[in-house]
């Protein structure tokens, strides 16, 4: 499979995810769900690395895809009062998608997949609060929470379907994803609520940024590892590289520049 | 207090709810504190538990038992919690039984969270049962209860829809899930088909009559019995039932229409509110109540007469005769 099939396959699951949910009104006021490329490519590595892959297996995955976009559509609910139609709309997106994807896993008669998933949506919604109880933590409860909010799910999808042999990589690139994303917030100023931990964790922002590029770094040593071990398609491995979690934040470059 | 007379007539099922309370305790039980004390206070600011309540008289026609039936009435009780704390942050609520909403008492973001963690360990909790029937019901209501509120929120300030939007519109929003509560109590207990269809039809219709009735108090009862100013239905656009027969007055049409969608002051809301209070549309409404409520009597009349059925003749009262 080359890297422009890689491309169209995770394209076509991601229509077919946004078709899923679609409706007159949300498209209408609403962002939309979020279907991010990272994510589907994650979903669908045991496919692109010629593990044996059902209908079953794939409308899984896009429910996990849809569970993702319902968690995403609540993270944009914001404080403003008061609250517009946009945001009133964007609350009951994401109830809609919760029930879209209970509704296709039903359909599929895979309760126990909705189990697990219902499992992991306790988890992430345990630690997305944990920002929110006003306490400095020590830095590994924090990366913890991070961790957990961006790959449990699609781990309650590898634990369920046997593709544990990809779990570390795909834990690794999506914090890499998460990583970049908080430094490129932190540099603008638009402060997460990760980042307002980190800065009352670390005293001062300039200490979060060399914390985010050294994990950056370390993450991409490991992302590297990891491929080796899995052994994966030189192509698969190019494209995750090139177009998932390409390297571009150094510590050395801090270091250098400040 | 009309909340204790409700409870009152269903006391004979006190033991069962006092469990059904108990599992619910359990179910939001989290390892994050914070998540724990914003569900906890969401649970004991109480509420009728009318759902819990439809799935066990229901499980009463059928082979009956508590271990199989709390199955599905925690997890709808649930249900109904999470779609509350949503609800709150859609509409800005600050009080809620009496108690500041976990909205309120945090933020949006904590009630959002709230409202997943609920809904999750609903579905977590459900999925114990492994009947597909049970689970293609219950995820097509949620899927509609869903689009029942966002065609509200579409159709708001639109005074000039048709009685149909409104009644497609309750139907989603109340009538569905307590219909719902019926049909899956019943099917869970093994109840027969046309026991089943009974019954979720009693639940329709009572759910209906209830959610005429809950609009029709929004203007006639006071802000202290509501805990929110009267007529905040149309202060927030809603346009329910009281409305839609009001406005056939050419002059309150023209009165309505003007005062939508802006800030109203106390005396402008107090104006509206008794123009509707004193209009012939409070006795409309509450005729329309009263005609869902003789169909839900009716579906009962169907059913093997009994305790179950007695109770349920009498919530169905307590419904259509509530005056808060």
């Amino acid at each position: 499979m080359n890297g422009h099939q890689i491309q169209s396959k995770i394209i076509s699951m991601g229509i077919e995810v946004i078709n899923a949910v679609r409706q007159r009104t949300l498209d209408q006021y609403t962002e939309g769900p979020s279907v991010k490329e990272s994510r589907l490519f994650f979903l669908l590595l045991p496919f692109f690395d010629g593990k044996n892959w059902s209908p079953e297996i794939e409308a899984s995955a896009k429910t996990v895809s849809i569970v993702y976009a319902a968690l995403h559509a609540h993270d944009q609910v914001r404080e403003d009062a008061p609250i517009i139609k946009e945001q009133q709309l964007t609350v009951l997106a994401g109830d809609l998608y919760s029930g879209i994807y209970y509704q296709m896993l039903v359909n599929t008669k895979n309760i126990a997949m909705v189990q697990q998933l219902a499992s992991a949506i306790i988890q992430v919604s345990e630690k997305k609060t944990s920002f929110f109880e006003g306490r400095v933590r020590p830095l590994e409860e924090v990366e913890e929470a991070i961790n957990i909010i961006e790959t449990e799910l699609l781990m309650a999808f590898y634990n369920y379907y046997g593709f544990t042999e990809y779990a570390p990589l795909a834990k690794q690139a999506l914090l890499y994803i998460r990583y970049a994303d908080e430094l490129e917030r932190l540099q603008a100023k638009d402060y997460t609520h990760a980042l307002l931990e980190l800065n009352a964790n670390l005293v001062h922002e300039i200490y979060t940024e060399h914390w985010l590029l050294e994990k950056l770094d370390s993450l991409h040593r490991q992302i590297s590892a990891s491929i080796a071990e899995c052994s994966l398609d030189y192509e698969v491995e190019n494209f995750l590289l090139h177009q998932i979690t390409p390297h571009q934040h150094r510590a050395e470059q801090l270091t250098r520049e400040g | 207090m009309e909340k204790m007379k409700l409870k009152l007539l269903y006391s004979d099922l006190r033991p069962e709810l006092e469990m059904i309370e108990k599992e619910l305790e359990q179910a939001v039980d989290s390892k994050s504190l914070l998540l724990n004390d914003a569900s906890l206070h969401l649970l004991q600011a109480g509420g009728k538990r009318i759902r819990p309540v439809f799935v066990l008289l229901a499980g009463k026609f059928g082979d009956y038992n508590i271990d199989v039936m709390k199955r599905v009435a925690v997890p709808l009780e649930l249900i109904h919690m999470a779609s509350l704390v949503h609800d709150d942050v859609i509409d800005e609520s600050e009080i809620r039984r009496g108690r500041p909403t976990v909205k309120a008492q945090w933020n949006n973001s904590v009630a959002m969270y709230t409202g997943d963690f609920i809904l999750a360990r609903a579905l977590e909790r459900i999925t114990e049962i492994e009947s597909p029937r049970i689970h293609e019901i219950l995820s097509k209501t949620l899927i509609e209860v869903c689009r029942g509120e966002i065609i509200q929120i579409k159709d708001k300030h639109k005074l000039d829809q048709n009685l149909r939007d409104y009644f497609r519109r309750i139907k989603r929003k109340t009538a569905l899930l307590i219909s719902s509560s019926c049909e899956l109590g019943a099917l869970v207990s093994g109840t027969d088909e046309k026991t089943a269809a009974h019954l979720r039809r009693f639940g329709y219709f009572i759910g209906m009559s209830f959610q005429i009735i809950d609009d029709i108090l929004d203007f006639t009862s006071t802000d202290e019995e509501l805990g929110k100013p009267a007529g905040s239905d149309f202060i927030q656009g809603n346009i329910t039932l009281p409305i839609l027969c009001a406005r056939k007055d050419p002059e309150i049409y023209t009165m309505l229409k003007a005062n939508l969608n802006k800030d109203l002051t106390d005396e402008e809301r107090l104006m509206i509110v008794n123009t509707i209070r004193n209009s012939s549309a409070i006795e409309e409404a509450k005729a329309m109540s009263e005609r869902y409520l003789e169909k839900a009597l009716r579906e009962l009349s169907f059913l093997p007469k009994g305790r179950a059925v007695k109770t349920m003749r009498k919530i169905a009262f307590f419904i259509g005769k509530r005056n808060f």
